[in-house]
C-alpha cells in the first residue's frame, strides 16, 4: 500500500485519499455534521445520562474510569478487591462493583452513579440524612446505589430483602440498622408520589 | 455584665474547673437533647459530594509508591534501582540511603513515643514495612511495575511474633536498632500500677482463682486508607492529609528542611474515610508525606501516595496480647484481690494497664497491674477505638470467671462491687455531693433498663443449660464498665458572627469522623446564643488554626463541648454590649445603639433575634443588627448619606479547654458514670458457629447532646465489638512471618447479616464532668462489647474459650468435636 495514501485515510470511514484537500473534500462530503472521529482504543458509554467517548487503557477499571479520568469522586474504593460494596455503580440497570469491571469493557453501557441519583432527586438521600445512615460516610455512596438498584427492580422491598440486597456492602462504623429503615422510608415516599 | 479580661479570667476559671459538676447549666434547652437535627454532612455524604484525602487530584500530580519488606526481619546490604529509574513515566527514584533521607530525623521526634526515627529505613522490622525506597511516577501503576524491578541483597535476621516467648531474656532482639537490652520497652504512666496489698487481699479471700486469656491481632479496617498528597506553592507547603488531628503534623511539619513557618504551612483535613484514632499517630503514616515533599521538591511536581488495602492491615488494636490473672474474692461476691500481667503487643502507648478499670470503678481493695509491652516482628498496636479495650477486657473476663465460680448472677456481682478507686459507694456518693452533682446510682439505673428490655431474669440460665428448639445451645453474657472521657485533652474554638445575615460560623480545624460531631457543637452554640440551629453551622474542614479535639478519645464532648460554650457565651456577652453601647468611632462620633438607653442585661437573644426582656416587641433580627455593616462594607454609604444607624462591631470570640482528666496518674476524679450491657447468642454445636441475636445497650450519658449520635456510637459499638469478637483475627505465618489475610475477604468484617436487632437505651444523670453533665460515649461501647462475647458463649456452651476471637473451630475444640 502506498505510504502517502494511507496517511490520507478517513478517520471516519477509511476511504483512501490523496492528498490532505482530498481528504478535507471527502470528509466535508460524506460526513458532514459529525463530530470529531473517537481516536482508537475510545470507548463510548453513557454516565448519568451524559454521553462521553473516551480513550481508556486496557488496564483501567471502570471506578479509575469514572473516579479518576471522568473526576465523579462518589464513588469510593474501599476494598479495590470486590468484598465491600463500595465502588458500586448501576450498569445497564444492574448494581455492579466498578473495581471488578474494566473500563473497556463498557463501551455502550448505560452507567448511573450516586452523582446521577442525586441530581435525579431521588428520594433515598434525604432518607438517608433523615436516618443517619451514615457515620464517616466513605461507603455510603455504594449503600445509596445499592439500595436504589434494589429498589429500581423492587419498589416496595421487605426489611430482610433489602438486608439481603446490602449484605455485600461493609460499613466500618456499623451503621447497619439505619439503612433499611432508610430504604423503606424512600420506598414509602416513592409509592405516595405514584398515587 | 462585662467583657472586661479580669471577669473573662474569673469566668474561664469557673468553667474550666472541670472537677466538679457544671455549675451553670442552661435552665431550658431547645436544640441540645432533641432527637434528629438534620445531619450537616449528610446531604454531601449521601450525594457523594463529600471530598475525601484519597479523592483529591491536583494539576501535574505524580504518584508515589513504596517498597515493602519481603521479610519480618531484615537489612537491605545492597540496592539496584537503576532498572526502575529507567523504566518509562518513572519520575523519581527516592533511596534510603540519599544524603537527605539519611539526615533527616524529625519523622518520630515530636511525640518522643513513635517508631522509627526515619521516613525510609534501610532495615525492616515487620513483613510489609515500607522501606528501602520511594519510586514516583506518572501512575500509580507505573510505580508499581517500577518497584518489581528494584533488586535487593537482603541480610534475613531472626524475628519474633509471640510477646511471651520474646520477652525471653535468651530471645533473639527483634528491634536491635532500638531495644538493645531485651525486646520489652514500656514507658507510661500506667505500665505499673496497684493500690492495697495483694498479698494481704489473696490472703483474705475465701478463694483464689487464676487462669489466662489471650487476644490475637485484629485491626482498624479504615475505609479510606491512609493517604497525603504534597504541592509546594513557592515555599509555601499545601497538603492535603487523612489524619484525625492535623495540628500535629503540621507542627511536625514545620521542623523539616531546616524549619518551615507554621503560617506558611497551609494543610487541608477533608472528610475522613474512619480510622478509629491511633492509626493517624503512627510514623508510617508521615514517613511517606515526608517522601512526597522531598520529591515533589525535587520534581517540582505535586505528589500523591495512597497506601494499599495491605498496608493498611501493617499495625492493629492496642488489646494484642496474652493476660495472666489472678483473682482473690470471697463467698459473698466481693472481689479482694486482683493481679495481673499483659504481655501487650507492640503498643505505641504501653500505658493501659490492664487493672486500671478496676482501680476506676470498683471496690477491691488490693490491685496490682503489670503491662509488659513487648516488640515482636509485627507493626504497632494503636488505640483502634479506644486504649481501653486491655482493661475493660480484663474486668469483663474477671467478672464473668467470679459470677460463674459463685453461682451468682453476675449482675448482682457488679452491683456488689461497684465503687471507685478501692472505695465504696458510700464513699463515691459523698464525692457527688462534694463536686456538686446529685447523688444517683448509675450502674443500678442502667442495669434495670437493660434488665427490663432484655428480660435478663427469663433469659439468665445455668452454663450450659439451655438447649433450643432448633438443636442450638442459647447463652446470655452481661458486663459493664464505668464510662470514659478522660483523657487529658485540650481544645479551642472561635464563633463569628457573619456580616449580613448574622449566622454564625463555628471556628475550630478538626476532622470529621462521622460522630456528627459538629451538629452537636452547633446545638450547644445555638442554645447558649439563642440562635436558630440552622443560623449555626460548622466547616471543620477549613483550616483556621484553632485546634479542636477531635472525637477520637471520647473526648470530644468534654473538652470541645467546653470550649464551644465558653465561646458561645462570650460571644453573647460581647453581642449585647454591642447592641447597647455606641462602637465603631468615626470623625462623627460613635454610632447610635440598636437599643438606646439599655444595658446588656436588659437584652436577651432567642430564635436569632435580640430583644428587650421586660418588653419582648422590642426586638431586632441578629441580621437586620449585623446587616448594615456588611452591606455598607466599610460603613463608608452611611456616612456619604448622613444616615446614621445602628452598628456593631465585628462580632467573634474565642476560648478553650483544657481537660484535667483521670488519665492522669494522680486521678483526681472518681467515675460516676456506668454502661451495661447484655448479648444472647445461640451456638449450633455441629458446626461451631455462633449467632448474636439481640444485645442491649444501655449507656449513662450524663447529658444527651445529640441523641441520634449517642445511638449510632451504642449500635455502631456494638456490631464492631461483636466483629471483633467473631470474627478479626490478622494471621501471620509462624514460619515465615508474612501476613496470611491483608484483605477483606481473607479478613472478615461484621456484614448487615450477622447479628440480630441492637437495641440503644440512654440513662441521664447528669453525673460526667463535661458541660450540662454530659460525659463521652463514642469509645465505650466498641471497646467493651468485644468481651461479653466471652460470658454469652461460656452460658451456652458452659466451656470457656479464654482465645480472642472466638472462632467456630474454638467452639468445636471446647466441645470435644475436634
Amino acid at each position: 500500500m502506498n505510504k502517502d495514501i494511507k496517511n490520507y485515510a478517513c478517520p471516519y470511514c477509511g476511504e483512501k485519499c490523496r492528498s490532505a484537500d482530498e481528504l478535507k473534500e471527502h470528509v466535508f462530503q460524506a460526513h458532514k455534521g459529525r463530530g470529531l472521529p473517537a481516536p482508537e482504543g475510545s470507548i463510548k458509554l453513557t454516565v448519568n445520562k451524559a454521553e462521553y467517548v473516551i480513550r481508556v487503557a486496557p488496564n483501567w477499571t471502570l471506578y479509575y474510569l469514572i473516579h479518576d479520568k471522568l473526576g465523579l469522586t462518589g464513588t469510593k474504593q474501599f476494598c479495590d478487591q470486590g468484598a465491600c460494596g463500595s465502588c458500586t455503580m448501576i450498569v445497564d440497570g444492574k448494581p455492579v462493583l466498578s473495581c471488578m469491571l474494566l473500563a473497556i469493557e463498557c463501551g455502550g453501557k448505560v452507567i448511573e452513579t450516586v452523582e446521577g441519583i442525586a441530581a435525579d432527586g431521588h428520594p433515598l438521600i434525604e432518607a438517608y440524612v433523615n436516618n443517619h445512615a451514615m457515620q464517616c460516610g466513605y461507603c455510603t455512596p455504594g449503600f445509596v446505589v445499592t439500595s436504589k438498584a434494589l429498589l429500581d427492580r423492587h419498589p416496595d422491598p421487605t426489611e430482610e430483602e433489602i438486608v439481603e440486597a446490602l449484605a455485600g456492602n461493609l460499613c466500618r462504623c456499623s451503621t447497619y440498622p439505619q439503612h433499611p429503615i432508610a430504604v423503606r422510608e424512600a420506598a414509602g415516599k416513592m409509592k405516595a408520589a405514584k398515587k | 455584665m462585662s467583657t472586661h479580661p479580669e471577669n473573662q479570667t474569673a469566668r474561664a476559671l469557673e468553667l474550666l474547673d472541670n472537677l466538679k459538676a457544671d455549675m451553670s447549666p442552661l435552665k431550658e434547652y431547645k436544640h441540645i437533647g432533641v432527637k434528629g437535627p438534620r445531619r450537616i454532612d449528610g446531604l454531601a455524604k449521601a450525594s457523594g459530594q463529600a471530598d475525601y484525602t484519597m479523592d483529591v487530584q491536583v494539576p501535574g500530580m505524580l504518584y508515589m509508591r513504596f517498597l515493602m519488606s519481603p521479610y519480618p526481619h531484615a537489612k537491605i546490604l545492597k540496592m539496584d534501582t537503576g532498572k526502575a529509574a529507567r523504566l518509562a513515566g518513572v519520575r523519581n527514584v527516592l533511596r534510603f540511603d540519599d544524603p537527605e533521607v539519611g539526615k533527616e530525623e524529625i519523622i518520630g521526634k515530636v511525640a518522643g513515643f513513635f517508631g522509627s526515627d526515619r521516613p525510609l529505613s534501610g532495615v525492616a522490622h515487620m513483613e510489609g514495612e515500607l522501606v528501602g525506597a520511594a519510586v514516583t511516577a506518572d501512575s500509580e501503576a507505573i510505580a508499581e511495575e517500577a518497584l518489581a524491578l528494584i533488586e535487593i541483597d537482603w541480610e534475613e535476621r531472626p524475628f519474633m511474633l509471640d510477646p511471651v516467648a520474646a520477652s525471653d531474656p535468651a530471645a533473639p532482639l527483634t528491634f536491635p536498632e532500638r531495644y538493645i537490652d531485651g525486646n520489652h520497652w514500656n514507658r507510661g504512666a500506667y505500665d505499673e500500677l496497684a493500690h492495697g496489698d495483694v498479698k494481704k487481699g489473696f490472703a483474705a479471700a475465701d478463694k483464689v482463682i487464676e487462669f489466662k486469656f489471650s487476644r490475637t491481632a485484629n485491626t482498624w479496617v479504615g475505609p479510606e486508607r491512609p493517604c497525603g498528597v504534597w504541592k509546594w506553592n513557592g515555599d509555601c507547603p499545601e497538603i492535603w492529609l487523612k489524619h484525625q488531628r492535623v495540628h500535629l503534623p503540621k507542627s511536625r511539619i514545620s521542623q523539616w528542611f531546616g524549619g518551615i513557618p507554621m503560617n506558611k504551612i497551609q494543610i487541608h483535613s477533608l472528610y475522613q474515610g474512619a480510622s478509629f484514632g491511633g492509626w493517624c499517630q503512627v510514623d508510617w503514616n508521615l514517613g511517606p508525606l515526608w517522601c512526597a515533599a522531598l520529591v515533589s521538591k525535587r520534581t517540582g511536581r505535586p505528589v500523591k501516595y495512597i497506601f494499599n488495602r495491605r498496608e493498611d492491615f501493617f499495625g492493629g488494636s492496642m488489646d494484642e496480647g496474652v493476660y495472666f490473672v489472678k483473682v482473690g474474692f470471697n463467698k459473698d461476691g466481693s472481689i479482694t484481690a486482683v493481679e495481673a500481667t499483659l504481655y501487650q503487643v507492640n503498643a505505641i502507648w504501653p500505658v493501659f494497664n490492664p487493672v486500671l478499670h478496676l482501680h476506676d470503678n470498683t471496690t477491691i481493695p488490693h490491685l496490682k497491674g503489670q503491662c509488659k509491652s513487648i516488640w515482636v516482628n509485627k507493626g504497632h498496636t494503636v488505640p483502634t477505638r479506644c486504649e481501653m479495650l486491655p482493661p475493660v477486657l480484663t474486668q469483663t473476663m474477671i467478672f464473668d470467671r467470679v459470677a460463674a465460680e459463685l453461682g451468682m448472677d453476675p449482675i448482682e456481682l457488679a452491683l456488689k462491687n461497684d465503687g471507685a478507686m478501692g472505695h465504696d459507694m458510700a464513699w463515691v456518693n459523698e464525692e457527688k455531693k462534694q463536686r456538686g452533682f446529685q447523688v444517683r446510682d448509675s450502674l443500678k439505673e442502667c442495669v434495670e433498663k437493660g434488665k427490663a428490655e432484655f428480660k435478663w431474669d427469663e433469659s439468665w440460665h445455668k452454663p450450659g443449660a439451655r438447649k433450643l428448639p432448633n438443636g442450638r445451645l442459647h447463652g446470655v453474657g452481661f458486663t459493664w464498665a464505668h464510662e470514659w472521657d478522660d483523657s487529658c485533652g485540650s481544645g479551642e474554638f472561635a464563633i463569628r458572627i457573619e456580616r449580613t445575615d448574622g449566622t454564625a460560623s463555628l471556628l475550630a480545624t478538626g476532622a470529621d469522623n462521622g460522630v456528627d460531631a459538629e451538629n452537636t457543637y452547633c446545638q450547644i452554640a445555638a442554645d447558649e446564643i439563642g440562635l436558630r440551629l440552622e443560623d449555626v453551622h460548622y466547616n471543620p474542614q477549613q483550616y483556621v488554626g484553632f485546634y479542636r479535639m477531635t472525637p477520637d478519645s471520647s473526648t470530644n464532648m468534654s473538652v470541645n463541648g467546653w470550649a464551644v460554650r465558653h465561646a458561645a457565651r462570650i460571644l453573647k456577652e460581647k453581642i449585647l454590649e454591642s447592641a447597647t453601647g455606641p462602637t465603631a468611632l468615626t470623625q462623627r462620633g460613635g454610632y447610635q445603639p440598636a437599643f438606646p438607653d439599655t444595658s446588656p442585661q436588659d437584652l436577651d437573644i432567642q430564635d436569632s433575634h435580640i430583644f428587650l426582656k421586660s418588653d419582648p416587641e422590642r426586638r431586632m433580627s441578629l441580621a437586620d443588627f449585623v446587616r448594615m455593616a456588611g452591606e455598607s462594607g466599610c460603613f463608608s454609604t452611611d456616612e456619604f448619606l448622613g444616615v446614621r444607624t445602628a452598628w456593631s462591631e465585628p462580632l467573634f470570640a474565642s476560648s478553650y479547654h483544657v481537660q484535667y482528666g483521670a488519665y492522669n496518674p494522680v486521678n483526681p476524679r472518681p467515675r460516676f458514670c456506668r454502661q451495661a450491657h447484655f448479648m444472647e447468642v445461640e451456638v449450633d454445636t455441629e458446626t461451631g458457629e455462633i449467632f448474636v441475636t439481640r444485645i442491649v445497650n444501655v449507656n449513662d450519658v450524663g447529658k444527651a447532646i445529640n441523641r441520634m449520635s449517642c445511638e449510632g456510637q451504642q449500635y455502631g459499638g456494638s456490631i464492631m465489638g461483636v466483629s471483633r469478637a467473631k470474627f478479626e483475627e490478622v494471621v501471620h505465618d509462624p514460619v515465615t512471618g508474612v501476613m496470611l489475610n491483608g484483605n477483606l475477604i481473607d479478613y472478615k468484617i461484621a456484614t448487615m447479616q450477622d447479628l440480630g436487632p441492637v437495641s440503644t437505651i440512654l440513662v441521664e444523670t447528669g453525673m460526667g464532668y463535661g458541660p450540662y453533665g454530659l460525659i463521652g460515649v463514642g469509645e465505650d461501647i466498641g471497646t467493651v462489647v468485644p468481651g461479653l462475647m466471652a460470658p454469652a458463649v461460656f452460658n451456652a456452651i458452659g466451656v470457656r474459650i479464654d482465645d480472642f476471637p472466638i472462632t467456630p473451630d474454638k467452639i468445636l475444640k471446647a466441645l470435644g468435636k475436634i
